[in-house]
């Protein structure tokens, strides 16, 4: 029926910002329960319309909202939101309410910690872990962030692993500046030097709001760590697969290939890829006036991008061709419909 | 005054967006027709993979300043890389600059610290205007990062100055804090679809900007539009499609035209891939509408 498009129990959509993985996430998903499998499409800043055609609003940022019963499938959608998910952990694994309580009201924390590099990947992540340990679902279907390195959340499991044993932090945990006395001499002048230097260029407030924010954070970090290790195997397991969406014409190629390599390299299984927004060709027997002229430029421009796709990525990968919808999707109706045209595309 | 007229007098110009809605290509448009008033700009970008070259036709940057006609340069920045080189610039031993660019805990600081690598891009923009600065430069044109929101970047020495309140690197924050603030030398160009996300998007920096910033974007251009069918085009095959995306355009604009007073530019999806021909056949059509 949908060929390889509904293969595995995660479905991981990546790809560049503005190439419609939202809505196409949404549209296999829909498809997915139809099919009778229990499904989760956990997505992110969807667009009012998205959000509209699956009813879903603020409450599905604690958790999952039931959207579609569909005999023994259903659809559930889960919107993930950073701030949320970060307090829900430290509120879920911290030792004690006071411990809980001191991470969130740390000035770091509560200004700074929504922006560090990956936290959005690493909360997508923690998210993930949470509902594919819930084992409610037959599959789940991730649409990943909408930024143009999506796929730091690959690399989101190493990193908190990395952070969590790196030398920044065990510095920020070894009272140094509390006993620097115990410290041989030249030790101390090293340390009162970097301490200076620091203060100087940093700021000692700032320094100290990282430490206490890092100290208050320790006793999670052992729960971070091995949850990062699981998602991992997760991403990497046979049954998870990565399904790419490009965008349309050559000039979105290095985009894909970018992609496509990053995935390769890094050992995960690659599904379909499918090219988004295609132009249809208007016919030959169209017109010369100057629109028929530039959706011809259009369709053909469309069509390069998909050959060049193919010589670049020949052979065992399946690159699906996905026309442009004249209206996007806006309701379940049109979802499914969209889930339909895909499924024709999708080359059993 | 009109718009362009307006934009040519900023020393420092953020064309910001959504990925995808034709940020680059505006960038460079903007870059071109700034230079072909007179002024000496210097086009920057901030993505790994470069692509602005490819609009304007040179080679890679890969890090150094490129040529890409009169009065106009492209540069690719690594946020990393200016950080790095700015410790050695402060720090002249080398053996301790390496020490510490090498460190974990520096590359953890760079990761972690809110605002420091946009700080840090913004700050060379800042440098390479002064007047001792070589070659000289009276604009530079910065293609924002299509990662996180656009007001990120805008935000970042603010929230950096705050942070790091005290020390030098908080000081220099803040200085560019209060550059960025002045509306007689910086401005803010958001590209657009006239789309529903990107519409949508749009509106939410522009409340950012106000909100947050105190900030009015000089201008904003909707790319991509499909052009209106002449009222005697034939219904050729092909012409649904075109009415339907034609009138989702359209909708979208009058979405944006009521909750925006300022300037907008409709620039058409033309036949013409990405490159030098493209570039300048939309500097003469954004010439022409100049508001």
């Amino acid at each position: 029926m949908s060929g390889d498009l509904l293969q595995g129990r995660l479905i991981v959509v990546v790809g560049s910002g503005g190439v419609g993985k939202t809505t196409l996430a949404a549209a296999l998903a829909l498809g997915s329960a139809k099919e009778g499998r229990r499904t989760l499409v956990m997505t992110f800043d969807p667009s009012l319309r998205l959000k509209d055609a699956l009813g879903v609003g603020e409450a599905a940022k604690d958790g999952p909202i039931r959207v579609v019963e569909a005999g023994p499938g259903f659809l559930d959608a889960a919107l993930l939101d950073v701030k949320r998910t970060f307090d829900r952990l430290v509120r879920t694994h911290a030792p004690d309410a006071a411990a809980a309580r001191r991470i969130l009201s740390n000035r770091f924390y509560r200004d700074m910690a929504g922006n560090l590099a990956g936290i959005l990947e690493y909360m997508a992540m923690e998210r993930l872990f949470e509902m594919q340990a819930s084992e409610g679902y037959d599959r789940i279907i991730l649409d990943t962030p909408p930024t143009r390195q999506a796929l730091d959340f690959l690399q989101a499991p190493d990193r908190m692993m990395n952070l969590v044993d790196s030398k920044a932090i065990r510095f920020a945990m070894d009272p140094w500046w509390e006993d620097a006395g115990r410290k041989t001499l030249a030790l101390r002048i090293a340390l009162k030097g970097a301490m200076e230097l620091s203060d100087r260029v940093i700021g000692r407030r700032f320094l100290l709001d990282v430490v206490e924010f890092i100290r208050a954070f320790a006793p999670l970090f052992d729960g971070f760590r091995s949850r990062a290790e699981e998602v991992r195997r997760l991403l990497q397991a046979e049954e998870t697969r990565f399904l790419l969406v490009a965008g349309p014409g050559p000039d979105r190629v290095p985009d894909a290939m970018f992609f496509l390599r990053k995935l390769q390299e890094t050992g995960h299984h690659l599904g379909p890829i499918l090219v988004n927004q295609v132009h249809p060709d208007p016919g030959a027997a169209a017109g010369r006036e100057p629109g028929t002229v530039l959706l011809r430029f259009l369709a053909e421009r469309d069509q390069r991008g998909l050959r060049l796709l193919r010589s670049l990525f020949p052979g065992e990968k399946k690159i699906i061709s996905v026309p442009l919808e004249p209206v996007p999707p806006g309701d379940l109706r049109t979802l499914g419909l969209l889930f339909d045209k895909l499924s024709k595309a999708a080359p059993d | 005054m009109s718009v362009l007229d307006r934009i040519a007098e900023r020393q420092l110009v953020v064309v910001t967006g959504k990925g995808g809605v034709g940020k680059t290509t505006l960038a460079a448009v903007l870059g071109r027709l700034l230079a072909d008033r007179g002024r000496r700009v210097l086009l920057l970008e901030v993505d790994p993979r470069e692509s602005l070259h490819q609009a304007l036709g040179t080679e890679p940057s890969g890090g150094e300043v490129v040529p890409a006609g009169p009065g106009l340069s492209i540069q690719n920045l690594q946020p990393g890389a200016v950080i790095e080189g700015l410790v050695r610039e402060k720090v002249p031993i080398g053996y301790l600059a390496r020490k510490i660019t090498e460190s974990t805990a520096f590359h953890q600081f760079v990761e972690g610290a809110p605002g420091l690598k946009e700080t840090a891009l913004l700050g060379h923009a800042y440098r390479v205007l002064q007047a001792g600065h070589r070659p000289r430069t009276d604009l530079v044109i910065v293609d924002a990062p299509a990662t996180g929101h656009g007001a990120t970047m805008l935000a970042a020495p603010g929230l950096l100055a705050q942070a790091a309140e005290g020390g030098q690197l908080g000081e220099m924050a803040a200085g560019l804090a209060d550059f960025l603030a002045d509306a007689s030398r910086c401005g803010v160009v958001l590209a657009t679809l006239a789309e529903e996300m990107p519409i949508q998007e749009t509106l939410e920096l522009i409340a950012l900007l106000r909100v947050k910033l105190g900030l009015r974007p000089e201008l904003v251009v909707a790319n991509g539009m499909y052009p209106a069918l002449s009222p005697g085009a034939a219904p050729a095959p092909g012409a649904h499609l075109w009415q339907a995306r034609r009138r989702l355009n359209e909708a979208e604009l009058s979405r944006l035209a009521a909750a925006w007073d300022g300037p907008l530019v409709e620039l058409p999806l033309l036949p013409l891939d990405r490159g030098p021909a493209l570039v300048q056949a939309l500097a003469s059509l954004l010439r022409e509408a100049d508001p």
